[in-house]
């Protein structure tokens, strides 16, 4: 098609929204699993993830798109909350808590909120553009 | 979004359009109609016959074109209702098809009123 850059700026628009739908995925999970404790007292909860993104080059397209790559662990520290009755409570009566912190999660999913609606932006200019060149031979 | 059953039976129409040479009816005809009676006058007037490819043929391959591009889009939003494509995906493939088809089709009404516009010369 002659449209060929218009369609690249297409696919590359879609793997941002791809890369945005990961990382809402993953900011997910972090929220839900805020209060998901370790079964047992001694173990671990749950983990924090940080998704993380990577420029790939698209040999079809022949251009630089994004790319979710493997999610990392967060390396700060637990939560301890002191609740001596909890099934997963050490010999102080600590528990300890998953290092989500659910503000953090709030902003983040705004900012991929935002980025997924910046690339469908992208979409919908390169769209019109496309249309307004074929309306030419409408008229 | 027009349904799978009509959307399969424009792909079959298409198909055939391409595929049957001699067909009846449809673009093939009418673009033969537009290259011969300018053929026939440009060799009454002595202008050379115009080399390279012609017009049906690249009509052809546009619809070619469209209909492969028709019959992904179509194919990703199978796997998406069965829950095995991205919405992101469908998206992209319906509006590339979508574009294709409209650049088409406002190529065909351009040549087809320069065709009609032939017609009514008085000669």
């Amino acid at each position: 098609m002659a449209s060929l850059d218009f369609m690249k700026t297409m696919a590359i628009a879609a793997s941002g929204l791809r890369a945005q739908a990961g990382r809402m995925r993953v900011i997910s999970e972090n929220i839900a699993n805020a209060d998901s404790t370790p079964s047992r007292p001694g173990a671990d909860p749950y983990r924090r993830k940080i998704p993380t993104f990577k420029a790939e080059f698209d040999r079809t397209i022949e251009a630089r798109v994004v790319e979710l790559g493997k999610s990392q662990p967060d390396s700060s520290d637990f939560k301890l909350k002191y609740q001596p009755g909890h099934p997963a409570a050490d010999q102080n009566g600590n528990v300890k808590y998953p290092n989500v912190n659910s503000l953090l999660e709030m902003t983040d999913m705004r900012e991929a909120q935002r980025s997924y609606e910046a690339n469908i932006n992208v979409i919908s200019a390169t769209r019109r553009m496309l249309q307004r060149t074929i309306d030419i031979l409408k008229a | 979004m027009s349904s799978p059953l009509s959307a399969a039976s424009a792909y079959a129409n298409i198909a055939r359009l391409t595929t049957d040479s001699n067909a009846a009816g449809g673009f093939a005809n009418a673009t033969r109609m537009t290259a011969d009676p300018s053929a026939a006058l440009a060799r009454g007037m002595g202008i050379p016959e115009p080399s390279g490819t012609s017009f049906s043929s690249v009509l052809k391959e546009a619809i070619t074109s469209v209909n492969e591009l028709g019959q992904k889009s179509d194919a990703q939003t199978r796997n998406a209702v069965n829950g095995k494509a991205n919405m992101v995906d469908v998206v992209t493939a319906v509006s590339e098809t979508e574009v294709a088809i409209d650049a088409v089709v406002a190529v065909r009404d351009k040549v087809i009123a320069a065709y009609e516009e032939i017609m009514r010369m008085p000669i």
